[in-house]
């Protein structure tokens, strides 16, 4: 069911209009956002897959499955952004995900704020959709902060093979993803802004779907095990090493998102704009996971150009001894 | 000693010239508290620029007439956040990125936040007090002022006092403010004064004299000028909490068109302005002031949503 959560005035016409999907009346209820930003159009391509996806199953026209919980979707959070098309509303140029709890009372970007947490404060679980932050293109993993039992055990049943666990910072307190310490909570995260990647979000699609068999919101009558054995590996912040670059111009990458790479592999290079000669190769420093790679080309020194989930093997995979 | 030009950080460019965040120390002739004056983080806010152009020449005068006068070191960081500045945007234009949104710990890797630890490294260094000018953003007009969290309040009021601003607000903390430049350099126990001055995009010179005026006083008051201001009277800060603070906002979507102009004391039922509706033609809304007290921020921006800010008015006495 498509519901209205709130109309706000626009003084050219053409009101702000919020919406919630929800679908089953029993259980836990689960709540999935997109749209944060304007420019995260994976989330919202995703939300629109999963709204279709649901939507089936109440009809009757996915005979192999039955709804048995509680599944309420926020497509779009930052409507004003994304009418206008751009990451942030132009109007205020403020970071929408810096705006929670929100007031209901406030501006319009608090008022979004305040409306969503409302609507989602007493879920029992949490997923954020979002994409790479600008400039970057993510491969699609899960980011926790400080995980417990039922988060961890989200990530397992996910079945999205990365985490990464990291460090929560002073801004992110105004997130909506630190609103939600109560509830147990992930972001999914894949791809670029401004694009959609209708196969990075398959496999996110496929995580959920997972998630709300493992859970019960989502029964398949097939009673088929699950195919694969993805078994989650969570990666600490110490983990991830950011590449940088140490000078400025034109970067070239040469491996893709996502891929396993060995340490001194080459990862692209940085190019003089004018000359066209090769200022610096920018590798791998050690062998790992590469999550997050540059996608915009024109770099400024010492900005990272990948993000790299190093492959230290942990104590536990030593045990038993 | 001459007046010495660094440069705390230098990032080659795809285009060539550096980014270059520069500091100007004017070297001091003993031990007193090092003041440094931050402004620019936001690039659209060029009240600051003004005032330190005037605190340079000032300084760089006294070392030719008092030589004597510097007697703790004085830094200015004249333009701490070049790019927004030369695109006349708050935010850094390449990564859309608020600068004063990223300082504190846990932040993910990016040249932003190299930045703004390179600033806040230096700064911790080299002061003892920090002021960091900022002016309102693209719709509010603000009387000179300076913000003040409650934890930081016995430190930084007797300096605030000295600042020559209309109003200082006493006000408790809030998340949004940890990952500020002016929060991360009070929590490290150096005090620092944000001072918010006008509206961005413009610089309202006689506001800018005021705090020039405010800085010379202050400066001796900590010692580290040792020559009394050349100014007139210091103004004594009206003091407020926030229920000594009235906001009026809009009820409707619409065009504000004011009636007041800042810095006016209003009587209770003054008109503020009226909100209309630009397509439609209709007057929306008539707006009153809800309680007699003085105007510290007023809406520039016609354009209107529903729960903008229209005005703040700091509650006369027996109305709190």
């Amino acid at each position: 069911m498509k519901e209205k959560i709130l109309t706000l005035p626009n003084p050219f016409g053409g009101d702000l209009e919020l919406y919630k999907n929800t679908w089953g009346k029993s259980g836990e209820p689960l709540s999935i956002v997109s749209g944060l930003q304007g420019d995260h159009l994976n989330g919202m391509f995703l939300n629109s897959h999963l709204t279709q996806f649901l939507d089936s199953i109440v009809e009757g026209l996915h005979p192999h499955y039955t709804l048995t919980g509680q599944v309420q979707t926020f497509p779009v959070v930052n409507a004003n952004s994304v009418r206008s098309g751009s990451r942030l509303w132009p109007l205020d140029g403020m970071n929408m995900d810096l705006a929670f709890p929100g007031n209901p009372d406030g501006e319009t970007a608090e008022s979004i704020a305040s409306t969503i947490w409302q609507h989602t404060r007493d879920s029992f679980w949490g997923i954020i959709l979002q994409s790479a932050p600008p400039h970057y293109e993510d491969a699609p993993h899960i980011q926790v902060y400080k995980p417990d039992g039922r988060v961890k055990k989200m990530c397992t049943d996910l079945r999205i093979e990365t985490v990464r666990r990291q460090k929560e910072s002073s801004t992110q307190k105004v997130n909506l993803f630190h609103q939600w310490q109560d509830i147990s909570s992930v972001i999914l995260s894949a791809g670029s802004p401004r694009t959609i990647n209708p196969q990075q979000c398959e496999t996110l699609f496929q995580g959920i779907l997972n998630f709300m068999k493992a859970e019960g919101i989502l029964k398949d009558h097939r009673n088929k095990k699950p195919d694969s054995k993805t078994k989650a590996r969570i990666y600490k912040s110490d983990e991830e090493i950011s590449v940088r670059t140490t000078t400025a111009g034109m970067f070239l990458k040469e491996v893709k998102v996502g891929s396993h790479l060995k340490q001194g592999q080459k990862i692209g290079e940085v190019r003089d704009i004018y000359s066209g000669k090769r200022l610096e190769e920018v590798t791998a420093p050690e062998d790992g996971l590469l999550v997050t790679l540059r996608q915009y080309p024109i770099v400024y020194e010492k900005e990272p150009m990948a993000i790299i989930l190093t492959a230290k093997k942990s104590w536990r995979e030593y045990l038993p001894f | 000693m001459p007046v010495q030009t660094q440069c705390i950080l230098s990032v080659k460019s795809p285009l060539g010239p550096p980014i270059e965040i520069l500091k100007h120390v004017f070297p001091a002739q003993s031990n007193k508290p090092r003041v440094s004056f931050v402004t620019g983080l936001h690039g659209d806010e060029l009240e600051g620029l003004y005032i330190c152009h005037r605190l340079m020449r000032y300084l760089k005068e006294l070392k030719t007439t008092y030589p004597n006068a510097i007697q703790g070191e004085i830094n200015i960081y004249p333009a701490v956040n070049p790019q927004a500045l030369e695109n006349s945007t708050r935010l850094w234009p390449f990564f859309s990125l608020d600068i004063n949104r990223t300082f504190g710990p846990g932040q993910s890797p990016s040249l932003a936040v190299e930045t703004s630890q390179t600033l806040l490294d230096d700064l911790q260094s080299s002061s003892d007090i920090v002021i960091d000018f900022h002016s309102s953003n693209l719709h509010l007009m603000e009387l000179p002022q300076i913000r003040i969290i409650k934890d930081f309040e016995k430190k930084l009021l007797p300096l605030a006092k000295k600042s020559n601003v209309d109003l200082i607000w006493v006000h408790p903390n809030a998340d949004i403010f940890e990952s500020t430049l002016g929060f991360n350099l009070n929590r490290s126990k150096i005090p620092t004064l944000v001072i918010e001055i006008g509206i961005c995009h413009r610089i309202h010179q006689s506001m800018g004299d005021q705090i020039f005026n405010g800085m010379l006083s202050l400066l001796h008051h900590t010692g580290t000028l040792n020559i009394t201001p050349p100014s007139e009277k210091i103004i004594e800060p009206r003091q407020v909490q926030p229920d000594q603070v009235a906001m009026v906002q809009a009820s409707h979507s619409g065009l504000f068109i004011k009636q007041v102009e800042i810095g006016q004391t209003l009587e209770k039922g003054d008109k503020l302005g009226k909100l209309i509706d630009p397509v439609t033609g209709n007057v929306l809304e008539e707006i009153v002031t809800p309680c007699p007290g003085l105007l510290f921020t007023l809406r520039e921006h016609p354009l209107t949503h529903k729960g903008s800010p229209l005005v703040r008015i700091a509650k006369s006495v027996g109305e709190q």
